[in-house]
């Protein structure tokens, strides 16, 4: 049943352009996530109601429809914007850089979210302390309340991963080779649909349990020093 | 009064709401070099609130504050809410003022040696090793220097206060502050860290601590405010308001506590 | 801006919204119901009870629905002799089918999980009352753990349906014309491409926003009697 008639390196080198795409999004999504939760929490209205708009937005839109939008929308919207003011500019944006950059933007507006909530986390006894010793509010958000807010975020930030992980399939749609892509080619070739995609689904299950263990190793590095209840 | 004796800190007038309810009405204090005064009074009474606007953790609604000489400068923000004119005048004067917290507030990140070393080193930019030495040196003051290492979760609570107690004292502060330091500590555990507090009477260190610990505060005061409602009901000498206090309140708040 | 494109696409973008409510709310219906079923499984004892249940969740929710729609989808046309045999063959080869199938068993499975943790959540004194008054099975559940149940995994379960709302949009990959398989079309003809798909995600925004506007609404309704001050 699980004769994939030589296409099994196809699948495999999708699954490494899978993971690759994943980290990238990632790291783009806890940039964002991070500026935007610090600017929910700053005193600045108009910094405040930015990132509100951009969680709001981001997280009623469907991902396909973002992704759609961004890699076909956008060459279009530079050149009229460019055209505008008078350049001409041609845009190709490829599939790799369109696909994470819309990824990491969307769930950017979820790691908001979890930054928000872990930053609160931080008991306000902590950051008295440190501020009746004369630190400044930046040490001790920098030296208090950072290095405390990474063991509230991990839980957060690790379900955003692999919700995250398995929206690069879409990425498929703009013809990215990744796994669900080659599983798709293959698909076609060998004329046996299920057999190719029910491989790919137990390649992803393989990231989803690595991406477990790997979540279980950081929360406990994190809670360092932490007496588990 | 000794008036030979510097002005460590003086308050005066000092009123604080929250919202609609006046915790402060109005309390003045001046404390001098080598002074040990204690707060007493029921929850409620306002002791922690006036300890925190000494070095403004809370800003007071109306009143004034001086550390040594210096004038603290305050205003009203757009909101209607008091904030500190320069917060770089604030913070300096915090390096002066150490704190001793009701829950300890170590950071819990940090092992006991890097809680006590991480001010000195970052706030005043004292030399690592320096303060290193002096940190152990603090620790073995306290008791705990065998503990240096661990982590603030693996010590009992008089063992992270007598932490917090060394950590205070590492910013060579010309004024210690306590918050009810012994309030949160099973009853076994208060005896080791009042010692500690006496000790650094002993030493002549300039304190004020809000507490409930009256057999203590008549020990080692040289002056006791008894707080109500927030208003200062009554004041003296350990011996006077142990003794024959003239409020009733005063009295009758000693008499439940017996 | 082209918005002469829109305004053309209207009547099109307003059955692709009928057909993406449609399908979401069927699944949600049986994929409630399904859900229900699979979450009190899954806290049961017994091993070849609650490890089916697990695998089932295990896998749709550890791979990517896109990945469960194809082999729904695409994949059973590889057992097409098998399936036309016993007469299930004209089912799965529409895509409408399939479509609600899978979304159905996706969000059961997400589901289940978020009605578990809502079963757990039960303060077990009150279950243990019920149990000494000698209530038990069936009853016991619908009259004490699933009402509670619900009421704490509500929250968490506004947002599964709204993850399901979006994820509706997948559909326009075989074919069918949601909102997003109408902007696709219109978008390759008309080149239009931003006006359209910001139209499309303006629609989904309307919807999400409704959708969450409803259930708090119910939300609000099923937790009024655990409000501190009587009214």
């Amino acid at each position: 049943m699980f004769n994939l008639e030589g296409y099994g390196h196809l699948l495999l080198e999708g699954a490494k352009l899978t993971i690759l795409v994943g980290l990238f999004s990632m790291v783009i999504a806890l940039a964002l996530g991070m500026v935007a939760a610090l600017c929910k929490l700053s005193k600045i209205w108009i910094l405040d109601f930015g990132a509100g708009v951009y969680t709001t937005v981001v997280r009623g839109v469907p991902e396909l429809v973002l992704i759609l939008l961004v890699y076909y929308g956008g060459p279009t919207l530079i050149q009229d914007a460019s055209g505008f003011f008078g350049y001409d500019v041609y845009v190709d944006l490829n599939p790799f850089v369109a696909g994470s950059m819309t990824i990491g933007f969307i769930y950017g507006a979820f790691a908001t979210e979890v930054f928000r909530g872990a930053f609160m986390a931080v008991s306000r006894g902590q950051i008295e302390a440190a501020r009746a010793c004369g630190m400044g509010s930046v040490m001790a958000f920098r030296r208090i309340q950072l290095p405390q807010m990474w063991r509230f975020a991990i839980p957060g930030l690790g379900n955003i991963w692999m919700v995250l992980i398995k929206a690069t399939a879409l990425i498929s749609v703009i013809q990215l080779p990744e796994l669900m892509r080659n599983a798709d080619v293959a698909a076609r070739a060998i004329r046996k649909p299920f057999t190719c995609y029910f491989v790919a689904s137990l390649l992803y299950l393989l990231i989803t349990i690595l991406s477990l263990v790997f979540q279980q190793w950081a929360e406990k590095r994190a809670s360092r020093g932490v007496r588990r209840e | 009064m000794d008036q030979s004796r510097k002005v460590s800190v003086r308050a005066e007038n000092i009123y604080k709401k929250f919202g609609n309810l006046e915790v402060l009405k109005g309390i003045s204090l001046e404390a001098r070099e080598g002074d040990v005064i204690s707060l007493i009074g029921s929850s409620g009474s306002g002791k922690s609130t006036f300890l925190r606007c000494i070095n403004l953790l809370e800003a007071p609604t109306s009143g004034d504050i001086y550390v040594g000489e210096e004038h603290i400068k305050l205003k009203k923000n757009r909101l209607g809410k008091t904030v500190a004119v320069d917060r770089k005048q604030v913070d300096r004067i915090r390096t002066k003022l150490a704190m001793v917290f009701q829950h300890f507030n170590l950071w819990s990140h940090m092992t006991v040696l890097e809680n006590v070393v991480e001010a000195p080193v970052h706030v005043l930019k004292k030399e690592k090793k320096a303060a290193k030495d002096a940190a152990m040196a603090l620790l073995e003051k306290v008791g705990i220097a065998d503990r240096h290492h661990y982590f603030p979760a693996q010590l009992s609570g008089g063992q992270q206060q007598r932490a917090a107690i060394a950590r205070a004292l590492a910013m060579e502060p010309d004024l210690l502050l306590f918050d009810e330091p012994t309030s949160a500590l099973d009853p076994e555990l208060v005896g080791e860290v009042l010692k500690v507090m006496k000790d650094l009477v002993k030493e002549g260190r300039t304190m004020i601590m809000a507490t409930h610990e009256m057999g203590f505060a008549r020990e080692v005061s040289s002056h006791v405010v008894f707080l109500d409602q927030g208003i200062a009901e009554d004041e003296g000498s350990p011996e006077y308001i142990f003794g024959k206090p003239q409020s009733a309140r005063c009295r009758l708040f000693l008499s439940n506590l017996i | 801006m082209d918005i002469s494109v829109i305004i053309e696409s209207l009547p099109d973008f307003f059955k692709g919204t009928v057909l993406t409510i449609q399908l979401t709310a069927i699944s949600v219906a049986i994929g409630f119901c399904l859900a229900i079923l699979l979450s009190i499984m899954r806290v049961s004892k017994n091993p070849f009870v609650w490890m089916p249940v697990y695998g089932f969740n295990f896998y749709f929710r550890g791979t990517p629905l896109l990945v469960q729609l194809f082999l729904i989808y695409y994949g059973s046309g590889q057992f097409q002799d098998f399936l036309s045999t016993v007469g299930l063959w004209q089912y799965f080869r529409e895509a409408y089918f399939c479509a609600v199938l899978t979304l159905t068993l996706n969000t059961a499975a997400y589901a289940s999980e978020i009605f578990r943790g809502g079963i757990q959540g039960v303060s077990f004194g009150e279950v243990e009352a019920a149990r000494a008054c000698g209530m038990s099975g069936v009853k016991l559940y619908r009259r004490i753990i699933m009402p509670a149940a619900l009421r704490i995994a509500w929250p968490a379960y506004t947002n599964e349906v709204v993850f399901l709302l979006q994820a509706s949009s997948l559909v326009s990959i075989i074919t069918l014309m949601d909102i997003t398989g109408v902007a696709r079309v219109e978008a390759a003809q008309t080149f239009a491409f931003y006006e359209l798909f910001l139209f499309a995600a303006f629609i989904y925004l309307v919807l999400v926003y409704g959708v969450i506007f409803l259930f708090r609404k119910v939300e609000q309704r099923i937790t009024a009697h655990l409000v501190h001050e009587a009214k």
